[in-house]
């Protein structure tokens, strides 16, 4: 009985790690990606500034595009891909509160704050970097 | 990373090295309550003072709840019964992130300020307001820098930065004026950098281990870590405890930021503090600062006067108020700037607002106790005899004139080259030094060959 408890309590805690981690990784995968977009939109506007069309790759086939559909194809990309990993800190900052909660920790304070604007932390910063 | 920086936590900024002298309350590591509150006999420090510490437990907890911000405590009792050891006690428990700020009564006059400026500054200091400071970094290691010079010799140069972390990798093209800060950096392939996304600043962590062994011949300086982790694109968010006083002091135009480091702030208008109050309680709506309402420990109380009791009672209304705490040994007796007695020597209409710890004197048992730990403190070692008779000395003068003693025996023990105090060494501090009373019977006996002896004078009021 007492065994069963602790081995579901343990799945709980464990799971609720998975979940942090898988997370995790979630954005490192978008930023990748986030980085390859990056690269191409430089590529497109140095290497390849005087192309009327441009090969794309998609899945293991390449498309030949319009450049500039392709570059606003690129950056509604880019933009979703930002706002996504904006949702998934979010997400993740609930998850680690909640992973902390079952292990017993205190809960980390000043978190849920949003943060001071450029120019109040410019004003404070005598203080903060003391 | 963000979880990475939420649960890595953040460095504490007053961790300073110092070199801690045994002070009188050095023992003191927290009030010695288990998770129930009930006091242990001995315990972190403590001894001794059940009912008192249990309040004292209580309050803090209450503290920690932000539940009693602008109420105040008195702890009140005979001299050398443990008052400070106390607030000592509660200052340690309740961490670094609450602020706490301990004075002594008579620290408000001064010629510089007056005395409730002083009082406001203490006050604001037990404040604090916690806020969050976010940046958008790009963090990872050099794996190639390649600066492209045009032909020509004038012109922009253009540039490629490749950087990785354990995850991924990237090129970024470098303009003319990242290439420039990155040269003025000294950057250099194996270098670990940061560059902050909003200002384009640049700074160096230091040198990846992976690239250590390519240069033998290295300065000491360099710093060797680890290949960043995660995405390269990070969001650090790092929160702040800053005191209230703090915020003033650099917003006081006439005295600028620098005040704080000399230490003499002076006076600071209450525009500056009302344009603060206005900022900070316009963050705490817009979710961006905390007030952690601290605590404010007053010792030697009495030694306030009227005009500063009447600020104070004031002072507790105002919604940007810590916890007061105030510590006094002086029975019914004369409030300081007027005529009038009362309990303490704090008007009655502040008393009626305080809750009130009493402190009782110790026992044999709980002397030796003390005895004990302040031995261990001190690193003197003592026999049992003389544990016996300093334990002896303890309650019949004062528990001080004990603890000064054993500092004083530890010498005279190893001057004899032994290793244990003994009762011979209790005995010859015993007769070096006077205590309180036999010091008070020695000026009664010879008072007349004393200079300035006027028989008739009253003495001092100490009851």
């Amino acid at each position: 009985m007492e065994a069963e408890r602790i081995l579901q309590y343990l799945t709980e805690v464990e799971e609720a790690a998975e979940d942090v981690l898988a997370n995790k990784q979630q954005i490192v995968d978008l930023d990748t990606k986030r980085n390859m977009n990056r690269e191409a939109l430089n590529a497109l506007k140095h290497e390849m500034a005087s192309e009327e069309k441009v090969k794309v790759c998609f899945g293991n086939m390449f498309i030949k595009f319009p450049k500039a559909k392709t570059k606003e194809m690129i950056q509604r990309d880019q933009q979703q891909l930002d706002n996504e990993i904006n949702n998934l800190r979010q997400a993740l900052k609930d998850k680690l509160n909640r992973l902390n909660e079952l292990q017993g920790k205190p809960e980390l304070t000043g978190y849920n704050l949003s943060p001071l604007s450029n120019v109040e932390v410019k004003a404070i910063n005598h203080l903060i970097k003391r | 990373m963000a979880a990475q920086m939420a649960t890595t936590k953040v460095p504490e900024v007053r961790d300073i090295t110092r070199i801690e002298r045994i002070g009188a309350h050095s023992h003191i590591r927290g009030l010695g309550l288990d998770d129930a509150l009930e006091p242990r006999q001995v315990s972190q420090g403590m001894v001794g003072q059940l009912a008192s510490r249990r309040a004292a437990g209580l309050i803090l907890e209450m503290i920690k709840d932000g539940h009693i911000a602008g109420r105040a405590v008195l702890i009140a009792g005979q001299p050398g019964t443990g008052k400070t050891a106390i607030a000592m006690g509660i200052a340690q428990a309740l961490g670094t992130d609450t602020p706490f700020t301990a004075m002594a009564g008579s620290e408000i006059f001064s010629l510089e300020m007056s005395k409730t400026e002083a009082l406001s500054q203490a006050f604001r200091k037990a404040i604090g307001v916690r806020i969050k400071e976010e940046t958008e970094i790009i963090e990872g290691e050099v794996v190639e820098i390649q600066i492209d010079r045009p032909a020509t010799g004038t012109g922009a140069k253009v540039g490629k930065l490749t950087l990785k972390t354990t995850e991924m990798e990237t090129i970024y093209d470098l303009g003319s004026k990242m290439i420039e800060s990155l040269s003025k950096e000294r950057v250099q392939a194996g270098d670990v950098i940061t560059i902050d996304k909003a200002t384009g600043k640049i700074s160096k962590l230091g040198r990846s281990f992976t690239r250590a062994r390519d240069y033998d011949a290295m300065g000491a300086q360099t710093q060797f870590v680890q290949c960043p982790e995660g995405e390269l694109q990070k969001r650090k968010e790092v929160v702040h405890t800053v005191s209230l006083h703090e915020i003033d002091v650099i917003n006081s135009r006439t005295q600028g930021f620098l005040a704080l480091f000399s230490g003499d702030t002076g006076e600071i208008k209450s525009e500056v503090r009302e344009q603060i109050n206005a900022k900070v309680s316009e963050w705490r709506e817009e979710g961006k600062a905390e007030i952690i309402p601290g605590v404010l420990f007053i010792d030697e109380v009495h030694m306030l006067d009227m005009e500063c009791f009447s600020f104070l009672n004031r002072a507790l209304e105002s919604d940007l108020s810590p916890v007061l705490i105030m510590a006094t040994n002086r029975g019914i007796t004369r409030i300081r700037g007027t005529n009038y007695q009362s309990p303490h020597g704090i008007p009655i209409d502040l008393l009626d607002r305080l809750l009130i710890i009493a402190t009782s004197p110790y026992t044999e048992k709980e002397t030796r106790q003390i005895l004990k730990i302040r031995c261990e403190e001190e690193d003197v070692e003592l026999s049992e005899e003389a544990h016996t008779v300093l334990t002896r000395i303890g309650q019949e003068t004062s528990l001080r004139y004990a603890i000064q003693l054993i500092s004083t025996a530890g010498l005279v023990c190893r001057k004899r080259r032994g290793t244990e105090v003994q009762v011979e060494d209790i005995k010859r501090v015993y007769s070096l030094f006077l205590d309180e009373s036999r010091s008070s019977q020695y000026m009664k006996e010879y008072q007349d060959s004393f200079l300035f002896n006027e028989t008739t004078q009253p003495t001092m009021d100490t009851s």
